[in-house]
């Protein structure tokens, strides 16, 4: 039987959800809506009497207090009424708990074909309304058709008795499980099959495939298991193991590399092995805090004598570029399963996130999937939610804006546990599997959803992309399972686990099956969500909130045990053998049958051609632009551009202290409003030690070389770290690459070559910079195609490539969180002083960009002076000279001196003639006020002390670019600059900063 | 000596149960996190413990409302206990989910000594979005509340989407008359928010932050005490680390004004429970 129950809140109570859409419609769409209600429905598909039924609404779905509810059409005025629901297999976390509270309070069983679902009716009012803009808000704003559906109704069209006319969201398919086999009788013909199923085979890897299943040896191992020509299970899995997402090809394969101005040419045989693996592998050698690299979900760093931290970095760019709230809650959920799937299992205690996202006013021709704004909107209240829910402080996050981003926006997740350096007297980072250990799925249920996800990222996206792979996060199960596994891993009861991400069992399985060296899986077991799937999508389905565990038969009651008790389903579903075959059987039969070590059978490197085009060579010069004459108006636009002004709004969505052990906060300053170079998080309570964390994204600078995008990212990563007190000796990385596609192709990507060549130059500041540092990469990923074809105004396709971006972030431990400092001047009569050379470096900056240019002068990190700088300052904070300390990043000084005079809240009076410059610059008249203002120079820190701690601190600093700029006041708020030749060319006060900071998105909450 | 033991519910998407927990013990008092199934089997007994604890999280998800599902599980299958835990005269702190929990469970307000009666409710914050911010607050001196003796001012943080305490206000009324309201968000001086967004974050009636039954023995509150266990939680305290160096002073390092409403209930049970043992 199907019932509907409707409930509203009360009719005299704001409803925050309905004005919130109000609010929206119209700054988004000019749309005005007198007024708006929300109407949420629960939709019960199963066995419940009239008795039943009450008491459900009553007493779990209705609150006396706030709450109306019926179990017919609630008689709401409306002009218009749009109805969203989920499309069938979408996943609704919402339903799920109804089921969860009403099994509890009823008793009741819900058998295989019942279900509840949730959906939602808006009732709005105005007079200008039209079914048009109805359908506006329906589509932009309200639903998106990849996993919602929509019915629109006015007045009129509502029928009272049955309302929206819900149906449930229920899955059928109808489909008899099956397993088939493929033709290889030829290339072409496993080429086409390959395009037809979306399997994503590279060209270059189907006769090696082909070659290993006519292989004779293989043949007749295969007929003793009643198997000949492959099954589509095998290949899938092949095709999951192969893909770029899971094996990297792109950077382990081989580049050409030409100069084309001095014709130098290199081949690089492995950008990983080369820039990453062997720096990395080097540095661990010297540094004995690194605990495990290069091999596990994340890296392991040591946090101190009893406890490791882990950290990892992922994007989910893809998947939120359609369904940007589910791709990003997806992504972030996921991520948080890599710390947990580390080792024998890690507690997550933060995360954080970088959003790139197009323009959000935009209003050219172009017509991406998802406006930037709606985009934006989407990934931060995904993130929202996932973070929040997992209960893991979000402590630090970035968003930037440009134009590139609209073919692709980015999103970056990353995630950090912490865990006891030894379980049961055994070092916690090492896990393997052993013959005769059950393998074991707990967390969530395989349904249809996330099938083709890892090849759909290793494709650009275009209209024919399969939309099946976007999810809907669940950090609730996922919040279950992390803590059931927590109180397993101290028992001592697994001796493997990791997580199910992309390629679902496929990958986790096959993975883990390497260890013990083979499996044997029984996917009649695994827990679906709806029957009808077939064996090859059960295999490798991402269904999420899923890990894979590996557990002695001995321990398999307890850990079953503790299962239940935490409300986790887990499921045995194989087991690990050493048989040299993964074996996969469905009831009795047999659907995969190939060798563990097939996937080395010589598959070819993917091979790049990369030609470097220097920026000269590309016309690259530098803009002539004057002087400005009103610094005043300069400054104050400059604050309020997007990629500089405030984005507190977002910060504020993110729980960034459960788990108490916050430190230093993504928000500082009186007001409690200007982003912190770094967040310092206690991981353990009762330790003095703390964690500092910072990220650093400056793609700007790949317009002119990626190899200085790359070196100065990273040093802006460092500094951040060392200037809230991070120690220099101990710094960890985690590089995130999201590069446009770099394969030539004379038609579809014309500019591959160059593209390829930006990924080599990168990749070498990468190590130089690492090297140079000596920070050990204790994870890193790629994501390789982030471009869009755009539909025009025409009908045509624009492909739009985002700019070669790496998110770099950097870790540091603190001995002792007492002294941490924060960014914002204290105390009036302190002294300012700028650390680092100011140079001619405007080349990408924010500055050239508010005049649409580019420049040459791209900022370059000079090593060996910063070190020496880094470790000066590090001792001055560690002495307790700092009072404040602030990096300086995008928009240069000029910006970064509002910055901490709207943090202080106190005035502050500067003279730019004072400013450390480079040699070359020295005595020649020197740099121009707008130059010293707004050069985005690497290495360089503005900090304040106490005029008491003047002559330490300037004995620490002798001989170093290091000079007093001013001093902080209180007999103004006002930051005044005078200009190199000592007129005042700026005076503004901290009030006016305030605005010019706050007015972009000031009226976001 | 025997120990005050303070049981902290964990499970099912709760989440600040370690913080709690280590409050609770900073405070004097013996904690245990107790998974919510554990106490329904039976495994562990509410009647073994002197404090429950309903921390913050987001219990199934805060679907259909928060902390609905988690009062109706703990109702349906350990709601006896409850209330004899709470006759015996033991306390019960609700703190943000949990406060949300105890107010569906009808054990706040209590009024008329009716532990059932849902007659507040927590609703979604008039802002319309989640919000982290740190929040002053001002204390009743007049309130039966165990937990905020001697606390007229204090910082914690606030972390919630569904923090607007409402009611008909007749029933505010009442909270107010019985001074069953414990803490109202204040500005910095204490004085009240009167409603004023971001210092009252959430538009709760009567700039309420926290309430408590009438025998001031079960409290909740949606801001965050636990998350000031320790002095570099509060968002100023470089500067005033620094400020108060200039003078020659330093930082109070001790006992937190989060960690000193943990203490006022532990000390009460050792004072005037244990006592009575």
């Amino acid at each position: 039987m199907i019932s509907c129950i409707e409930i509203a809140l009360k009719q005299e109570l704001l409803d925050a959800e309905a004005s919130s859409l109000k609010k929206k419609a119209d700054s988004y769409f000019g749309i005005k809506i007198m007024s708006a209600r929300c109407v949420h429905i629960v939709t019960i598909d199963a066995d419940l009497d009239g008795a039943g039924l009450d008491r459900v609404k009553d007493e779990i779905l209705t609150n006396p207090v706030t709450q109306i509810s019926s179990l017919l059409p609630l008689d709401i005025a409306f002009d218009w009424c749009v109805w969203i629901g989920f499309r069938p297999g979408v996943k609704d976390n919402a339903g799920a708990t109804a089921m969860e509270a009403i099994s509890d309070v009823l008793g009741k069983r819900f058998g295989k074909d019942e279900g509840i679902y949730t959906s939602k009716r808006y009732c709005l009012k105005g007079e200008t309304l039209t079914r048009e803009k109805i359908e506006t808000l329906a589509v932009e704003l309200l639903s998106n058709p990849i996993i919602q559906q929509f019915k629109i109704f006015s007045i009129k069209e509502w029928n009272k008795k049955i309302g929206a006319d819900v149906k449930p969201a229920k899955v059928i398919l109808d489909h008899t499980p099956c397993c088939s086999t493929i033709c290889i009788d030829s290339d072409e013909m496993l080429s086409q099959i390959s395009d037809q199923r979306n399997l994503a085979l590279n060209p270059r890897d189907i006769p090696v495939i082909r070659a290993y299943f006519l292989d004779p040896k293989v043949l007749k191992e295969r007929r003793e298991v009643g198997l000949s020509v492959p099954t589509d299970v095998e290949l899938e899995y092949i095709s999951q193991a192969r893909s770029d997402h899971c094996n990297h090809n792109t950077f382990n394969g081989i580049f050409q590399y030409t100069d084309a101005f001095t014709n130098e040419r290199v081949v690089e045989n492995s950008l990983f092995k080369t820039y990453i693996q062997r720096p990395t592998l080097a540095l661990k050698e010297e540094k004995d805090w690194v605990v495990s690299v290069l091999w596990d979900n994340a890296g392991v760093g040591k946090f101190d004598d009893d406890n490791n931290y882990v950290i990892t970095g992922e994007t989910h760019n893809s998947p939120s570029n359609m369904e940007a709230y589910g791709g990003a809650i997806t992504g972030i959920v996921g991520v948080y399963r890599d710390p947990m799937g580390t080792g024998l299992g890690a507690k997550l205690f933060m995360g954080s996130f970088g959003f790139c996202v197009g323009e959000v006013g935009y209003d050219g021709p172009l017509n991406p999937p998802l406006h930037p704004r709606r985009l934006l909107d989407g990934v931060i209240e995904g993130v929202k939610d996932g973070g929040n829910k997992s209960g893991v402080p979000t402590t630090f996050g970035q968003t930037l804006f440009d134009p590139g981003y609209m073919g692709k926006s980015l999103v970056f997740v990353t995630a950090l546990g912490i865990m006891p350096a030894l379980i049961a007297g055994k070092p916690s980072h090492k896990k393997t599997t052993s013959p005769g250990e059950l393998i074991i799925m707990s967390g969530g249920r395989v349904g249809k959803d996330g099938i083709h996800g890892v090849t759909a990222s290793s494709e650009s996206y275009s209209e024919n992309t399969p939309a099946g792979h976007v999810q809907i996060g669940d950090p609730y199960t996922q919040k279950k399972m992390h803590d059931f596994l927590l109180i397993c891993r101290d028992e001592g009861l697994t001796t493997f686990i990791t997580d199910n991400g992309g390629g679902g069992l496929s990958s986790s399985v096959g993975e883990s099956a390497m260890l013990s060296n083979g499996c044997e899986v029984w996917l009649d077991r695994v827990p679906l969500k709806y029957e009808g799937l077939d064996m090859w999508e059960i295999w490798i389905s991402e269904s999420q909130e899923r890990m894979t565990i590996a557990v002695k038969p001995e321990n398999l009651d307890r850990f079953m045990e503790l299962s239940r008790e935490h409300a986790v389903e887990s499921t045995v579903i194989g087991k690990y053998t050493d048989t040299g075959k993964l074996h996969i059987k469905y009831k009795d039969e047999t659907c995969a049958y190939v060798d563990m070590d097939l996937l080395e059978k010589g598959f070819p490197s993917w091979e790049f051609d990369a030609v470097w085009l220097p920026p000269e060579t590309r016309g690259l010069t530098e803009p002539v632009i004057s002087t400005p004459a009103d610094f005043n108006r300069l400054l104050l636009e400059m604050l309020a551009r997007p990629n500089i002004c405030s984005k507190e709004w977002i910060l504020r969505q993110y729980d960034h202290e459960v788990q108490g052990g916050s430190v230093i906060k993504p928000l500082v300053g009186v007001n409690h409003n200007i982003p912190s170079d770094a967040s310092v998080t206690r991981p353990v309570l009762t330790s003095q030690k703390g964690l500092a964390f910072s990220q650093s994204l400056l793609p700007w600078y790949s317009k002119i070389d990626a190899y200085h995008m790359m070196a100065c990212t990273i040093d802006e990563a460092v500094r951040r770290l060392i200037c809230v007190g991070g120690s220099f000796d101990h710094i960890g990385g985690v590089d995130n690459f999201c590069w446009p596609n770099i394969g030539f192709d004379e038609k579809k990507n014309p500019d591959g070559k160059f593209k390829a060549a930006q990924l080599v130059r990168a990749c070498r500041a990468l190590k130089d910079t690492c090297m140079a540092y000596k920070i050990p990469l204790l994870s890193g990923k790629d994501s390789m195609y982030v471009d869009g074809h755009l539909e025009g105004q025409f009908g045509e396709r624009v492909k739009v490539s985002a700019l070669p971006t790496v998110q770099f972030s950097a870790t540091s431990v603190l001995d002792d969180i007492s002294k941490c400092v924060t960014m914002d001047p204290k105390v009036a009569g302190d002294l300012v002083y700028v650390m680092g050379t100011t140079q001619n470096e405007l080349g990408a900056s924010e500055y050239y960009d508010l005049f649409d240019k580019t420049g040459k002068n791209v900022p370059e990190v000079d090593f060996d002076a910063c070190k020496i700088l880094y470790k000066v300052l590090e001792k001055a904070i560690d002495k307790e000279l700092i009072a404040s300390s602030h990096a300086v990043a995008r928009g240069g000084i000029g910006v970064h001196l509002c910055l901490m005079a709207m943090a202080g809240q106190l005035g502050m009076e500067i003279d730019l003639s004072c400013l450390p410059l480079a040699n070359a610059f020295r005595g020649k008249g020197g740099l121009s006020d707008d130059i010293l203002l707004f050069s985005e120079s690497a290495g360089r820190f503005i900090v304040t002390i106490s005029p008491d701690n003047k002559n330490v601190f300037e004995k620490l600093c002798k001989g170093l670019p290091v000079a007093c700029v001013g001093s902080v006041t209180d007999a103004h708020t006002c930051l005044k600059i005078d200009g190199r030749d000592k007129k005042s060319i700026v005076n503004l006060s901290c009030d006016v900063l305030d605005k010019a900071f706050n007015k972009t998105f000031g009226d976001h909450i | 000596m025997k120990k005050v033991k303070a049981l902290i519910l964990t499970g099912f998407g709760l989440n600040c149960d370690t913080e709690t927990a280590l409050a609770f013990d900073l405070a004097g008092a013996q904690s245990h996190r107790v998974h919510i199934n554990s106490l329904i089997a039976g495994k562990e007994k509410l009647a073994d413990y002197h404090i429950l604890a309903l921390g913050g999280g987001f219990s199934w998800g805060d679907d259909h409302g928060a902390g609905v599902i988690q009062a109706l599980k703990l109702k349906n299958h350990i709601g006896q206990d409850l209330l004899s835990f709470v006759n015996e005269g033991k306390l019960v702190i609700g703190i943000c989910n949990g406060f949300q929990a105890l107010v569906n469970l009808g054990l706040l307000p209590g009024l008329g000594a009716d532990y059932t009666r849902r007659s507040v409710s927590i609703t979604f914050n008039d802002c319309g979005n989640f919000r982290d911010q740190w929040v002053h607050l001002a204390g009743n001196a007049d309130s039966p509340c165990v937990f905020s003796k001697g606390i007229d001012l204090a910082d914690y943080p606030v972390r919630h989407g569904e923090g607007k305490v409402i009611a008909d206000p007749k029933v505010i009324a009442q909270l107010i008359a019985n001074n069953q309201v414990v803490f109202r968000y204040a500005d910095s001086k204490g004085l009240p928010a009167k409603g004023a967004f971001p210092l009252n974050p959430n538009g709760s009636m009567s700039d309420i932050a926290g309430i408590c039954d009438p025998t001031g023995r079960i409290f909740g509150l949606m801001p965050h005490p636990e998350g000031y266990n320790h002095f570099t939680n509060h968002p100023d305290w470089t500067r005033q680390k620094e400020q108060l160096k200039r003078r020659g002073e330093t930082l109070d390092t001790g006992m937190t004004i989060g960690v000193r409403l943990f203490k006022n209930g532990v000390d009460y049970i050792r004072d005037t429970f244990l006592n009575q043992l």
